[in-house]
């Protein structure tokens, strides 16, 4: 049905307004009295507030025009939002409503001077103007940032509550509640499907609520049958503001955001109507047919002074019946069309209306022929236009439909619909509401057909009801009258931006004559509405102006959202979906006075005391490092071998049982991924670890070529979140394991790279001599469960050899006194191990592996830079990044720096060019601006020959 | 992008559930002596940008890490069909 998916909260339904009770509310510091159940701008109309806010760019007086939340007459900030559409605002005490766009008064703004000036903005003029000279735009931009925009936010009121998001689903789904809306509603749910209805208004049943001329009991009947419907959920002021792909339906609902997926979708949207182009059709006292009569029947307000009425169907001479039922006196209805219908009213046929009169509010209403000079001039308070609708097609446009201009009808139709999706009523064309009613039964059983294929009779009656429909009479067609002929020049197409009938000529004529083009250069259609007031008329006048057809001119492209969405709503509450991974002994971590930090998705302990002290205990005692955070991955099966000898570029195959080694992952460009360490636990079951950021990725980047090589024997389990892991690292160690285990840990028994599975106070545990941080160390990894209980028990016996847990701080210092890079941190996108430091690990006489073919290439050409240690004796300690300058230019890099209590000096890793990369060549780094010497280094800065590591 | 993919091990899920990993390519066989740097390079860095149907691996990144195939209009975003690669379909390994 027409208008029934209007503005929102229009909360007017007669019963509240028997009651009589009344409520105030503050309209820019007066008291405005209304009673309950009115709009806002029921209320301002009945207290003679007809002036609600400024227009855009000429600050031009705009009143109620609309009545239904789509133009932007009505504006205003409410409660400090602002913004907000007051003619879907129910009346509530308390309200304070200010105008906006407006100083010093709405009613008398000095900003209106603009008006006057309208030669001085011409269409365009923000491209043509103020860019000369260059050095005024500061100044310009200045006086433009306070000028533009409407409303401001009110930083100090803390925003407008909590916005969230429901996801929902169901069978079918209905947007609008109007008279279409419900029959498809209510015949889809007949089929046994659940259905969800959509409508923005506060009462279901679209127009027919204020045109009560078409309505009758059966519209009371159906919407209280589709309310008590189990089947079917109602959602009422709420907004589907964006169809997208697969049925996926956007829906405002106050602060909450619902994601509805629907199986089959029903767009009932019903129509917009139409303004019609004359001069001054903005001043207050114009409006259009459907906002008077949500005024008269909704907010039961009066109209005092004459009403001139200008139509070309039906609908013009209900509204004008209407009115003078309620009292109101009809100075004239200028009908169009050459034969008009008899009627009780003054009708002067074959007329237009050319201008409206007045300067705050309409005062006449000048009549005139298609040709010629205007006639005459009948004094008047109100203009009403009722000159038909736009089908409110925008979501179809958002969800692929295809649509076309019917030349007969004068509006869009769909040509061919996306999938799963329907349209029913005023969207489709359908006005008459014996019409619109088989439409809807139709789409509802079009839509429970879809899903229910088997049952021939759904199909059948919708066959039924399209042939029905088929025969049904066109009935009126529109007259295609919705631009007044006048030569003046205040005729407003776009009330959102101010553009007038000649700016879209002068655009068109300035070559902008494409409509989308004509759109972004005009700004016709770009403001707060989005083309619902102006489309058909700014389509019109290019198509007349370009002397070709609408369907040849088409339309600007829809895009969600359908209606202006706060910000809020997008943004949404979030943060219960940000993951946060703590280990098993992050509780312990705590109590023992550690910051932590953030590690991806996981908190780890920074440091405890001081990261001085805990290096100190590593180097010289023991220290114990929580690395439960690193990735861990269990590879079984016969071919577990073949496929490590594929992905890594080191070699495997003689990697025997209970050894352990270093690997680097490269992707088949030959970069550097990841690194970690590979232990063979069983003849085919390797166990692997990666870095704590890329568990994930390399995860998947195992079983992505797991994917293309099916007939491989390799079961692969992410063991991450399984096992908790803490590194025991430190000259005394071994002295504190040896309290735990029964098994031999002597160098012979367990020597450096031995991989063990052994009982740590009775817990099963995988055991690795490996050593990140240089020392004697053991990797040792248990059950989660248990993480906590041999943490604590391995801090215990380390208590005699005054043991101390030791954070990420320390750790990093440890590793970079040994060179052992971290990926991501050291190593980037264009790194590949060749130049990273480990030329070593890349076997190229392997067997295709993943990188070879690039690292092939990558040493035949020869590094062009590598990642090398440094020290700088001088005493300043480089930022990563600081960069490295060779001949006068950029060089590199410095990746990692810090101060080495072990080599007495500052040390790092940096990126230099190949040619001063040997050991013993000078580097410059930039710091603060001075250029520092620091001297490359093969060696490790701590422990060169591994003595320590593997003692 | 709102578009849903039938899952193989999972059924119908949203689309943002997984993740994209291009259209599916051979490999190019490295060892290949007839295998130019020009091809190597284009299978590394190009990937055709197909208007219409193409087969793409996807991964089940949420739920189940499955990686599989799935023929996709790109017009439209379709998924017209799921499957696991099939052991047939890697000769050789």
């Amino acid at each position: 049905m027409a208008d029934s998916h209007g503005g929102p909260a229009h909360d007017g339904d007669s019963h509240h307004s028997d009651s009589h009770s009344r409520v105030e509310f503050e309209f820019d510091g007066k008291t405005i009295q209304a009673e309950v159940g009115q709009t806002v701008t029921g209320a301002l109309h009945a207290a003679g507030k007809h002036v609600l806010s400024r227009s855009f760019k000429y600050h031009r007086p705009r009143g109620l025009f609309c009545g239904s939340g789509r133009c932007p007459n009505c504006l205003c900030t409410v409660n400090g939002t602002p913004n907000v559409r007051i003619c879907t605002v129910p009346a509530e005490a308390g309200l304070v409503v200010k105008t906006q766009n407006a100083w010093p008064s709405v009613k008398f703004d000095l900003f209106s001077i603009f008006d006057r000036f309208h030669k001085f903005m011409p269409v365009g003029f923000y491209y043509k103007m103020m860019y000369k000279p260059r050095w005024m735009w500061p100044v310009w931009e200045k006086f433009i940032r306070r000028i533009a925009g409407l409303g401001s936010v009110d930083r100090r009121n803390g925003g407008d509550g909590v916005y969230d998001k429901l996801n929902l689903f169901c069978d079918v789904a209905v947007v609008g509640g109007g008279w279409a809306g419900l029959n498809a509603a209510h015949e889809a749910a007949r089929s046994g499907l659940s259905v969800t209805l959509i409508d923005d208004q506060p009462e279901l049943g679209g127009h027919l609520r204020f045109d009560p001329h078409l309505a009758d009991a059966s519209l009371e009947h159906l919407v209280r049958h589709v309310r008590e419907n189990p089947a079917i959920q109602v959602w009422d002021r709420a907004t589907a503001f964006g169809l997208y792909e697969e049925n996926y339906l956007g829906i405002q609902r106050g602060n909450r955001m619902i994601r509805l997926r629907a199986r089959e979708v029903v767009v009932a949207t019903g129509g917009w109507e139409r303004p019609l182009v004359f001069e001054n059709n903005d001043l207050p006292g114009v409006m259009l047919a459907s906002a008077a009569q949500r005024l008269l029947h909704l907010d039961h307000a009066a109209f005092e002074g004459g009403a001139v009425i200008v139509t070309d169907n039906a609908q013009g001479y209900r509204i004008a019946r209407q009115l003078a039922a309620a009292g109101a006196q009809i100075a004239a209805v200028i009908d169009v069309r050459e034969y008009p219908p008899p009627s009780e009213f003054k009708v002067i046929a074959e007329h237009t209306l050319a201008a409206a009169r007045g300067t705050s509010h309409v005062t006449g209403a000048v009549v005139g022929r298609f040709s010629g000079q205007p006639q005459a001039t009948i004094p008047c308070r109100w203009i009403i236009e009722a000159v038909g609708f736009t089908p409110a097609n925008s979501l179809l446009y958002q969800n692929g439909c295809k649509l076309q201009h019917d030349e007969l009808r004068d509006h869009a139709v769909v040509k061919a619909y996306a999938r799963a999706t329907h349209s029913a009523g005023a969207v489709n064309g359908q006005h008459d509401p014996a019409a619109a009613a088989i439409d809807g039964r139709r789409a509802g059983l079009a839509a429970a057909a879809a899903l229910r294929p088997h049952d021939s009779r759904l199909s059948a009656d919708r066959d039924e009801l399209a042939a029905q429909l088929a025969a049904w009479p066109t009935g009126e067609l529109a007259s295609r009258h919705y631009i007044s002929p006048s030569q003046a020049k205040k005729k407003f197409v776009c009330l959102c931006e101010d553009v007038t009938e000649k700016d879209v000529c002068d655009a068109i004529t300035e070559g902008y004559s494409n409509i989308e083009t004509l759109k972004r250069y005009s700004t016709v259609g770009m403001g707060p509405c989005q083309g619902k007031m102006c489309q058909a008329a700014s389509i019109a006048i290019c198509a007349r102006e370009n002397q070709q057809s609408i369907a040849q001119t088409g339309v600007t492209t829809a895009r969600p959202p359908e209606q202006p969405l706060p910000l809020g709503l997008l943004a949404g509450r979030a943060l219960h979906h940000a993951l946060i991974r703590r280990t098993p002994m992050h509780d312990w971590h705590l109590r023992n006075g550690a910051t932590m930090m953030d590690a991806g998705n996981w908190k780890r302990p920074q440091v405890y005391t001081t990261s001085e002290d805990e290096y100190a205990a590593v180097r010289g005692r023991a220290g114990l490092v929580d690395v439960s955070t690193l990735g861990k991955i269990e590879l079984r099966g016969r071919d577990v071998v073949k496929f490590l000898e594929f992905i890594y570029p080191n070699r495997f195959e003689n990697l025997a049982v209970g050894r352990v080694r270093y690997g680097v992952i490269c992707d088949d460009a030959g970069i550097l991924l990841d690194d970690g360490t590979i232990a063979r636990l069983e003849d085919q079951r390797f166990f692997l670890t990666t870095t704590t950021g890329n568990a994930d990725a390399i995860d998947s980047w195992f079983r992505s070529w797991l994917a293309g090589k099916p007939n491989l024997d390799v079961r692969l389990t992410n063991v991450s979140g399984s096992y908790a892991a803490m590194n025991l690292a430190g000259p005394r160690s071994r002295d504190v394991l040896r309290k735990l285990v029964s098994s031999d840990l002597s160098p012979a028994a367990m020597p450096y790279l031995a991989a063990r599975q052994c009982n740590i106070v009775g817990v099963p545990a995988i055991v690795l001599r490996i050593g990140f941080v240089g020392e004697l160390g053991y990797e040792i990894h248990v059950p989660s469960q248990y993480g906590l209980h041999v943490w604590e028990a391995i801090v215990e016996a380390g208590k005699e050899f005054s043991l101390a847990p030791f954070g990420v701080e320390a750790q990093r210092l440890l590793r970079l006194e040994k060179k052992h890079l971290l990926p991501g941190t050291d190593t980037d996108a264009l790194s590949n191990p060749l130049e990273a430091d480990l030329p070593w690990i890349v076997k190229l006489d392997k067997p295709d592996f993943v990188g070879q073919r690039s690292l092939a290439r990558a040493s035949a050409r020869g590094a062009r830079s590598r990642l090398v240690g440094f020290r700088i004796e001088g005493g300043q300690v480089p930022e990563p990044p600081a960069l490295v300058i060779h001949k006068g230019k950029l060089g590199g890099r410095v990746t990692s720096c810090s101060f080495s209590p072990a080599a007495g000096c500052t040390v790092g890793l940096a990126w230099v060019p190949a040619d001063v990369s040997h050991n013993g060549d000078r580097i410059h780094i930039q710091v603060d601006g001075q250029t520092v010497v620091a001297v490359v280094q093969d060696e490790p800065f701590y422990d060169p020959t591994g003595e320590k590591l593997k003692s | 992008m709102s578009f849903q993919i039938d899952c193989p091990n999972c059924g119908v899920r949203p689309v943002w559930e997984f993740h994209f990993a291009g259209p599916s390519r051979k490999r190019p066989d490295p060892d290949d002596a007839a295998l130019t740097e020009r091809q190597w390079a284009e299978y590394l860095y190009n990937r055709p940008n197909t208007c219409g149907e193409q087969t793409e691996w996807w991964y089940h990144r949420s739920a189940c890490k499955t990686w599989f195939l799935a023929r996709r209009d790109t017009r439209t975003n379709q998924v017209l069909e799921t499957r696991l690669f099939a052991p047939q379909e890697a000769a050789g390994g």
